[in-house]
């Protein structure tokens, strides 16, 4: 029984992933993390009907609630998925290296490639895009109501796990 | 319904063991300690719930598994903002506009990261972790990507194309 459940949650996966896919190639400059949760959400009730054709057997009620929790929880697990080569700087130097001549760069080269600046300035723009920050003429930085909650939060949370610098 | 108590009991067991582990015992790689206590409450879970309900039928099958992804997505959902928003760039950045006015200027924050000589702090944190992870070799200012770097950028890259995401590493 558990193994035909496992099944359904990978074709719910491979569902949800597929239609990210399509999306996103069909509108790359809109944000993938609305997206999976359009797409998860959207399809939940697919898998709130599918319990005969995947299973193979109809469940009660609470089953088929069940089954459209483990279609959210995959896109859950779709959307952490995603914020590894969207987000991290690590896979982006990786990436740099790959397609570097030789596997290999200088550090300079590397800076040169993908800059603190860059990095910077565009994590800047996305903080701005999302309200969390306001940046005038001047280059001057503003933060929010947003970006003070934002800030109160790391803050407080960098406290209370006692870490000291990161970065 | 009320069994998805049991995936919010697991996650705040997960939360206050991992709170105890970076506060207590200061732990130089916390990961293991949370990928271990993450995989102990899902065997705990799944001892609590078969027996409060035996898998008699599909239905409480059905609720197993919800009850055991659920917990999982949670605890990697706390591991998420322990590792990519407190230690993350995006959260750096709004820690130190937050807490140092004199930054909140574009050029002074990029100067602020840039240092004064040698890698920047973004590089001078990830570079070393690299080379000690066996991801790059890194001698003399040269880097190189090892067999494991490579499986992994290989995998990054796939996901690049099959998503759209450009170059990835949060540029738009």
């Amino acid at each position: 029984m558990l193994m035909s459940l496992v099944i359904a949650a990978l074709a719910f996966l491979l569902l949800q992933t597929i239609l990210v896919a399509v999306l996103s190639a069909l509108r790359p400059t809109a944000n993938i993390y609305i997206t999976i949760v359009v797409v998860s959400l959207v399809t939940a009730p697919i898998a709130f009907v599918a319990d005969r054709t995947l299973l193979g057997q109809a469940l009660g009620g609470d089953g088929r609630l069940f089954l459209a929790m483990i279609h959210l929880a995959v896109g859950g697990f779709l959307f952490h998925f995603m914020t590894l080569p969207d987000r991290s700087v690590t896979l982006r130097i990786l990436v740099e290296l790959l397609i570097a001549p030789g596997q290999t760069l200088s550090t300079d080269a590397l800076t040169r490639r993908y800059s603190v600046r860059t990095m910077i300035m565009s994590r800047l723009d996305q903080l701005s895009a999302a309200r969390f920050i306001e940046i005038a003429g001047d280059q001057r930085i503003g933060l929010t109501r947003k970006g003070l909650w934002f800030g109160w939060f790391v803050t407080g949370g960098r406290k209370l796990f006692g870490i000291a610098s990161a970065n | 319904m009320i069994r998805l108590l049991l995936p919010l009991a697991g996650v705040v067991a997960f939360f206050l063991l991992s709170l105890a582990t970076v506060r207590l015992a200061r732990s130089e790689q916390p990961r293991r300690f949370f990928l271990a206590y993450a995989a102990a409450l899902l065997v705990a879970t799944s001892a609590v719930y078969v027996q409060v309900w035996p898998l008699d039928s599909l239905d409480d099958s059905a609720g197993l598994l919800s009850c055991l992804l659920l917990q999982a997505l949670l605890c990697l959902t706390m591991w998420n903002s322990f590792y990519s928003l407190l230690w993350g760039f995006s959260g750096g950045l709004m820690h130190d506009l937050y807490n140092e006015a004199p930054l909140r200027h574009v050029d002074l924050l990029i100067r602020s990261y840039e240092g004064d000589a040698g890698l920047d702090r973004i590089l001078a944190r990830r570079l070393p972790n690299l080379a000690a992870g066996g991801y790059i070799d890194a001698r003399d200012g040269i880097l190189r990507l090892r067999w494991k770097g490579r499986v992994i950028a290989l995998g990054t890259l796939v996901a690049f194309k099959t998503f759209s995401l450009g170059m990835g590493g949060g540029i738009k």
